[in-house]
């Protein structure tokens, strides 16, 4: 049974799972400790955050939240969700059950860890949606961007590219979530005010380049030439649209996206798309936790502060890549300061871009 | 209602059934159910959209369905073992942040990215057929295991991040064109041809049809089962490896959440072709056309504006009745 080959194999195997092991052993836990030094005299509080998947723009905003709690003496509990609302539940419970001093929750879907909040009510833990909202009464704050802006900020760049008439496609987020409900609220307000502008189609993409590269194919063989403009819900999908009409042979169509990651600033940059509207995750949800740091210690800032993104054209596109991408060294050492005050003001989008007042 | 005559008395082999007879339509019907389902497919969406038929709308549907190629192949390897692979979609996950990886480590040699997805696909593989053929844990288990291992692995390797700012040369790879097909589309129509020839006139072939109608028999009858089980799933792995690279080059991005869910689709292409889960009953041609059903599928859907998750619904319906079919047919052939 054990010949010589599959021996050899054995023993490839057994070591390659040995060295795994050993790496994880040696890793630790990296986000266990991102509170570190005590930098600001304040008491040593634990937030427990619950992401709804690690995409490019929860990623660039990990970093603000792990900077921000190392210089103000946050330690930082990280975990996400894949997508899936039970995984999430499962991790809102480990949180309540440690006893953290907050919990702050990017969530899979609207409706839903209504027991989860509960539960962490009567254990007095204070609870904050960020980025996208929980349906509940029992929320202790909310960092939320303005999403039904965002969509009419995007919509509004598209109106004024095809000058009020022409065929769009619109690329949404995963069905149900505040994201897809809120920015498909102000897309559809503008184009109440556009009659002239037609849908060709719209369905969902579920925030992933992959998926868009194949539905808007798709849509290319349904419409070929009518489509005149898209309309995607986040960058991501935007981009997979745009390799969709690049191997389709159509590079006029313009194209709007939303959240400004670092490939949809580029495609900002050279040409591709015509706008994005910048949702900073170091900036956003760094500022989502430190509302809820502030709410746990008692300090005075603006009740539930709103993230206006700002709009990205050809004109600011190049401070923007300098804060998310270039200079982005420079910018996280300013972002404890800059997001103190902006929690103070209540204008925590405030990054000082052209463009953008304090 | 119990049937008291023998299986020997109301069975009519296949060579006494009269041509043209309505048996004889009727078992032409159900061995051939899933083609007259494709053909039925197809003239219902080129009745409802001029623009189906089209040899860019063709092309258009070779290109979605060639990343699930690969992985819907190996996956046919394996469940013709009597196996199931539930591992290749966070191996494509692996590979395509590995891939992304290497190619930003090394943008002036983008071949070494398709290498290192290869390899990425078959340590993966190489573990699953360890494990499966050796230490013999259930391959529903054993896939399992690997399926959360990859996806974290590929998470890890990115610090929870996609690979971003790849070079363009990388892009390049899906995007080359050969004879105006591009490189996934050719390796997908190489992998079909390929691997129908090995399946049927090779002995490797031979044996893995043999081990998954009956592995004690053909452990008695001299065939190594533990290595050529090994092998189907290390190559299983290798296949998910490159399509992995593929996928991440043609979105030019190296994410870790790619080709989440990719091997329910594999299965269920392998089983609309015919395959039987518990192994030894299936084939490459089979799988060929459940994969290009799914994907046609897809394609009109989309023509037609129906919402994805309607689309979902119909694809389950449509596994669902291709096994039933299949299994009541395999019944019908032996009462």
């Amino acid at each position: 049974m054990f010949t010589k080959k599959s021996r050899i194999a054995a023993a490839f195997a057994v070591t390659s799972v040995a060295a795994l092991m050993l790496a994880g052993c040696g890793a630790g836990d990296p986000n266990a400790n991102a509170g570190g030094g005590d930098d600001s005299g304040q008491e040593r509080i634990t937030i427990g955050v619950s992401v709804y998947d690690m995409s490019s723009f929860v990623t660039e905003g990990k970093e603000g939240i792990e900077r921000y709690a190392e210089e103000n003496n946050i330690e930082i509990l990280w975990n996400s969700a894949g997508l899936d609302v039970n995984t999430q539940a499962s991790q809102v419970d480990q949180y309540v059950t440690a006893g953290v001093d907050a919990i702050v929750v990017i969530p899979v879907q609207a409706d839903s860890l209504q027991p989860q909040i509960a539960a962490a009510k009567a254990a007095d833990i204070p609870f904050f949606d960020v980025n996208a909202s929980l349906n509940s009464e029992d929320l202790t704050g909310s960092v939320q961007p303005d999403d039904v802006a965002a969509g009419e900020q995007e919509a509004q760049m598209m109106m004024d590219a095809l000058g009020g008439t022409g065929n769009v496609i619109i690329l949404q987020g995963p069905l149900g979530g505040s994201g897809e409900i809120n920015r498909g609220k102000g897309i559809d307000n503008v184009l109440a005010e556009n009659p002239d502008v037609k849908v060709l189609a719209k369905d969902t993409a579920n925030w992933k380049r992959d998926e868009a590269v194949n539905k808007v194919s798709n849509w290319i063989s349904a419409f070929g030439d009518d489509i005149d403009g898209v309309i995607a819900q986040n960058d991501d999908m935007g981009l997979g649209a745009l390799q969709a009409l690049k191997e389709a042979g159509m590079t006029d169509v313009p194209i709007v996206g939303i959240d400004g990651i670092a490939d949809g600033l580029e495609a900002v940059k050279n040409g591709d798309f015509i706008g994005t509207s910048l949702q900073n995750g170091t900036v956003e949800l760094s500022a989502g936790v430190a509302y809820a740091a502030a709410i746990v210690r008692g300090e005075d800032v603006k009740e539930n502060p709103i993230y206006l993104m700002p709009a990205i054209t050809k004109d600011n596109v190049d401070e923007a890549i300098g804060h998310v991408v270039t200079e982005r060294d420079a910018f996280l050492k300013n972002l404890s300061e800059m997001t103190n005050k902006n929690l103070k003001s209540g204008n925590i989008a405030y990054e000082g871009l052209t463009g953008q007042s304090e | 209602m119990t049937d008291t005559r023998t299986a020997a008395q109301t069975f009519v082999p296949e060579s006494e059934v009269k041509r043209f007879s309505p048996t004889w339509f009727g078992d032409l019907a159900i061995r051939y159910a899933m083609v007259i389902v494709m053909v039925l497919i197809i003239a219902f969406f080129l009745y409802r959209s001029a623009r189906f038929g089209t040899v860019d709308n063709l092309q258009t549907i070779l290109v979605a369905a060639a990343p699930f190629a690969l992985i819907a192949l190996g996956q046919t390897l394996v469940i013709l073992t009597g196996g199931i692979d539930l591992s290749v979609g966070s191996v494509i996950a692996a590979a395509a942040v590995f891939g992304s990886l290497t190619a930003k480590a090394f943008p002036d040699q983008i071949w070494l990215a398709i290498v290192a997805g290869v390899v990425v696909g078959f340590i993966a593989g190489a573990i699953n057929g360890f494990v499966v053929s050796v230490i013999k844990v259930p391959p529903f288990i054993a896939t399992l295991g690997m399926l959360t291992l990859a996806s974290g692995v590929a998470y890890v390797a990115g610090n929870g991040a996609p690979i971003t700012g790849l070079p363009a040369d990388f892009s390049r790879i899906a995007n080359a064109q050969f004879g105006g097909l591009t490189l996934p589309v050719i390796l997908m129509i190489v992998g079909i041809l390929g691997l129908a020839i090995v399946m049927r006139r090779t002995t490797w072939g031979m044996r893995v049809y043999a081990i998954g109608g009956n592995p004690v028999a053909a452990g008695i009858a001299g065939i190594n089962v533990g290595r050529t089980i090994f092998s189907v799933y290390a190559i299983s792995g290798m296949l998910a490896g490159i399509s992995g690279v593929m996928l991440a080059s043609r979105v030019t991005l190296g994410a870790p959440n790619l080709g989440v869910g990719y091997e329910l689709d594999a299965i269920a292409a392998v089983v609309i072709g015919g395959a039987s889960l518990l192994g030894g009953r299936g084939s490459i041609w089979g799988t060929a056309l459940g994969l290009l059903l799914i994907q046609t599928l897809n394609n009109g859907l989309d023509i037609l504006t129906v919402p994805a998750y309607w689309q979902k619904v119909i694809k389950g319906v449509l596994i669902v009745a291709a096994v039933a079919v299949d299994v009541w047919a395999t019944r019908r052939r032996s009462r």
